[in-house]
């Protein structure tokens, strides 16, 4: 609000009484605040706090007028209607009163603004002196508080913050001084059919025309019984009060708040203090001197101690994380190849299926095919395998592998690409033969899981592959397929277990004194080994119907 | 790896228009012009970062070839984007896309995000499918539409990334069910309690692969 919004209040004020804006904030801070109000009961016994701390309110003239003002409304949401009327009716009289004092001094120029409302006038300074009362006390300087007591008609907002804020200060100046100036206000301020008025005036500025219209709905609201008035007040002051107002509060609470806590650790150090300088004793009560040097340095030892057993407890985990074989597996894309595998291994089925319940005349044919192919598909005893003739002498071990791959898959009438899965087996057979004394028993440890991994996942794939290029055949040879892929399975277990054997010789050749470690290490290639084994024999029973529908 | 999500990406289109160069520029960042045909289904896989959070694309490259094609069907089910591939210097492959498109909408979820994309953009002379025409089919079918060169690796990141950011908003307005793994997108391992033993890897006989821990 402008400040000669406040100015346009004084100068009602002047009328009446006061020639100077600066003598009336004094009166305004003083006990003189009070004086017409002996009627009230409170005020008497209030007005010696107020003497005394009136030469410190002056200095805080805006969050006077703002405690003055919250305290009053304090009553409001209360919902005391006896109160309230008690004090609606020792507010009347003055009213009346101020009205006829002020048309004497100058304002009877006005124009009729109001008329229609002439009834209710009357009733309103309640409510409007207030206000008034506090724009006065608001130096013109203060922008903040004088726009916000301006629009302090927001009853109910400014109650709750503001008992926020009276209720940290010190109260008992905020109580007297508040109510001494809630009873002033019946008694000092201008009529606010005069307020009306000057708002009409001054209709170019938005405030005044929002007080205006303010105005103009007290009165309305006024006109009817106090209780009432209680009820509806708030409400219209809500819609045009809370914007402005939540921002102009929110600068004040915060400034009365930082003081106050200033106020309040000020008084605390001092309460501490008290006969106890430098706070010698409290601190030896609180074992914060002396008797804490060691307390402290143990404390942190055992924190540090936490800290790396915490460390540990982590690296051990991501450790283990780093040898998990499921991740490994994952990250060597062997799981999606399963998946892939998977989805045509259903596709396939299905359409099988689809065969079967198509074509009743055959069912019971297709059953029996299906049937023999399963069978042929059964993995043969561990006896059977010892049977396999023997490669070549003086091949390489990688070539050997290559050489039993090929002889599996001889009849199955595609180009399967073996060279990964030999490619890497000469990696790991390298790995194996380098004697470096460096390499712990973790690291080999380590390399057996993510080779078997890898070899596993190569494996998968190889099925997956096999199984799409099955799919595409133009000529298919059922037997010879199953036959192909069943032996295939054969060496492939035979190289996983080959290879968990070579790992787990190079641990058991490593010099150790951790022999626990060591057969800790061992129990777990195998265990793994077994792993790649259920997945690569998971992948073939994946691959059966494959074999199976280019018969049927 | 640990990723908060992973998407199951699918690239289809007819074959020759550069599907597994797309692939190996975004997973490899490199560019080989001479490229196998692909067999069945490759995979390449990626992490990226979207919204601060690590995403795997795990990318399926399907065959193009038409031998595969009742093959690579079979892969379309749960994939959370698909990556719709023309030759913008072969009109033919422009042609194929509505069969490819009624084929990946048959066998996908409906709310799989699939992006078109025109590669060979660094081959402008040689140009047969003008850019306004994948627009229009784009618009048309409700897709999203890039031109990429491979060569050049212009837009190949964009296509990934921006069909990962599109699922990914999907997935925050609840479209997709992210428990439902038949949506192409799984919950990555965010603790991993396994141990180091992993005893209980291969399941039995049909259980899904997925979800791996």
């Amino acid at each position: 609000m402008p400040s000669s919004d406040s100015e346009d209040f004084e100068s009602a004020d002047e009328g009446r009484s006061s020639p100077n804006k600066r003598e009336r904030k004094k009166r305004l801070s003083s006990s003189n605040y009070s004086d017409n109000l002996e009627s009230e009961q409170d005020n008497k016994k209030l007005e010696p706090v107020i003497n005394k701390e009136a030469s410190s309110i002056k200095e805080n003239l805006p969050k006077d007028g703002w405690d003055d003002f919250d305290i009053e409304e304090e009553s409001l949401p209360n919902n005391e209607p006896q109160k309230e009327e008690t004090k609606a009716s020792i507010v009347k009289p003055e009213s009346s009163a101020a009205k006829k004092e002020s048309q004497t001094s100058g304002w009877d120029d006005f124009d009729d603004w109001g008329n229609d409302n002439d009834n209710d006038i009357k009733e309103q300074p309640q409510k409007t002196k207030p206000q008034a009362q506090n724009i006065q006390e608001a130096p013109s300087s203060q922008q903040t508080s004088t726009k916000s007591d301006g629009w302090g008609w927001g009853w109910g907002v400014d109650s709750l913050l503001s008992t926020a804020t009276a209720g940290i200060s010190n109260l008992t100046t905020q109580v007297s001084q508040g109510i001494s100036t809630v009873l002033e206000t019946g008694i000092g301020a201008p009529d606010p059919e005069e307020l009306a008025r000057i708002s009409a005036k001054n209709d170019t500025k938005p405030n005044s025309a929002e007080e205006k219209m303010i105005s103009a709905e007290t009165n309305h609201e006024q006109s009817n019984q106090s209780s009432a008035t209680e009820g509806a007040f708030p409400f219209g002051s809500l819609l045009s009060g809370v914007t402005k107002f939540v921002e102009t509060t929110g600068t004040k609470v915060i400034a009365g708040g930082l003081d106050t806590l200033e106020t309040i650790g000020k008084k605390t150090m001092e309460v501490l203090q008290d006969g106890d300088p430098g706070l010698a004793k409290k601190r030896a009560m609180l074992g914060l001197d002396s008797g804490d040097k060691p307390v402290l340095s143990q404390v942190l030892r055992e924190a540090r101690a936490k800290a790396d057993e915490e460390d540990q407890l982590r690296e051990a985990k991501r450790e283990a994380k780093a040898v998990h074989y499921e991740t490994l597996f994952d990250d060597y894309e062997g799981l999606v190849h399963l998946e892939a595998l998977e989805m045509l291994s259903k596709q396939v089925t299905i359409r099988i299926e689809e065969r079967l319940r198509t074509d009743p005349d055959k069912r019971q044919d297709i059953k029996e095919t299906l049937q023999q192919v399963a069978e042929l598909c059964e993995m043969p005893d561990e006896e059977d395998e010892e049977e396999e003739e023997e490669v070549s002498e003086g091949a390489s071990k990688g070539d050997a592998l290559h050489e039993r791959l090929q002889r599996a898959t001889r009849d199955i009438g595609l180009k399967l690409q073996f060279q990964p899965l030999i490619k890497q087996y000469t990696e790991i057979l390298t790995w194996l033969e380098t004697d470096d004394p460096s390499i712990t028993e973790k690291a080999v440890y380590k390399k057996a899981v993510s080779s078997l991994a890898q070899t596993t996942a190569l494996c998968v794939e190889l099925y997956h592959k096999t199984g799409e290029m099955l799919l595409v055949k133009s000529r298919r040879s059922t037997a010879d397929e199953a036959d192909a892929l069943t032996q295939l399975t054969v060496v492939l277990t035979k190289h996983i277990s080959d290879l968990a054997t070579q790992f787990t010789e190079k641990l058991t050749s490593h010099a150790t004194e951790d022999k626990d470690q060591v057969n800790n290490y061992i129990t777990n290639v195998f265990l793994e080994a077994g792993n790649s084994s259920k997945y690569i024999e998971n992948a073939f029973q994946l691959a059966i119907p494959i074999v199976q529908i280019g018969a049927v | 790896m640990a990723y908060a999500y992973l998407f199951k990406y699918i690239i289809i289109g007819d074959t020759g228009v550069g599907k597994s160069c797309l692939l190996l520029q975004f997973t490899d960042k490199r560019f080989q012009p001479v490229h196998d045909l692909t067999i069945g289904v490759e995979f390449g896989a990626r992490m990226i970062t979207i919204d601060g959070k690590q995403i795997k694309l795990q990318i399926w490259d399907t065959a193009g070839q038409e031998a595969f094609r009742s093959i690579t069907r079979s892969y379309y089910r749960g994939a959370a984007g698909a990556l719709l591939v023309y030759d913008i210097t072969r009109r033919e492959t422009f042609n194929h896309l509505t069969t490819w498109l009624e084929d990946a909408r048959q066998h996908s979820n409906s709310n799989m995000v699939i992006m078109l994309i025109g590669n060979k953009s660094d081959l402008e002379s040689r140009r047969e499918v003008k850019k306004e025409e994948g627009e229009a089919f784009a618009r048309e079918h409700g897709l999203v539409f890039m031109e990429t060169s491979a060569k050049t690796a212009a837009n190949v990141e964009e296509a990934f990334i921006n069909t990962a950011k599109e699922i990914y908003e999907k997935i925050q307005e609840g479209v997709f069910d992210i428990n439902n793994e038949a949506n192409g997108i799984k919950i990555g391992p965010q603790h991993s309690t396994a141990g180091a033993g992993g005893a209980g890897g291969a399941g039995a006989g049909g259980a899904p692969p997925g979800g791996c821990c």
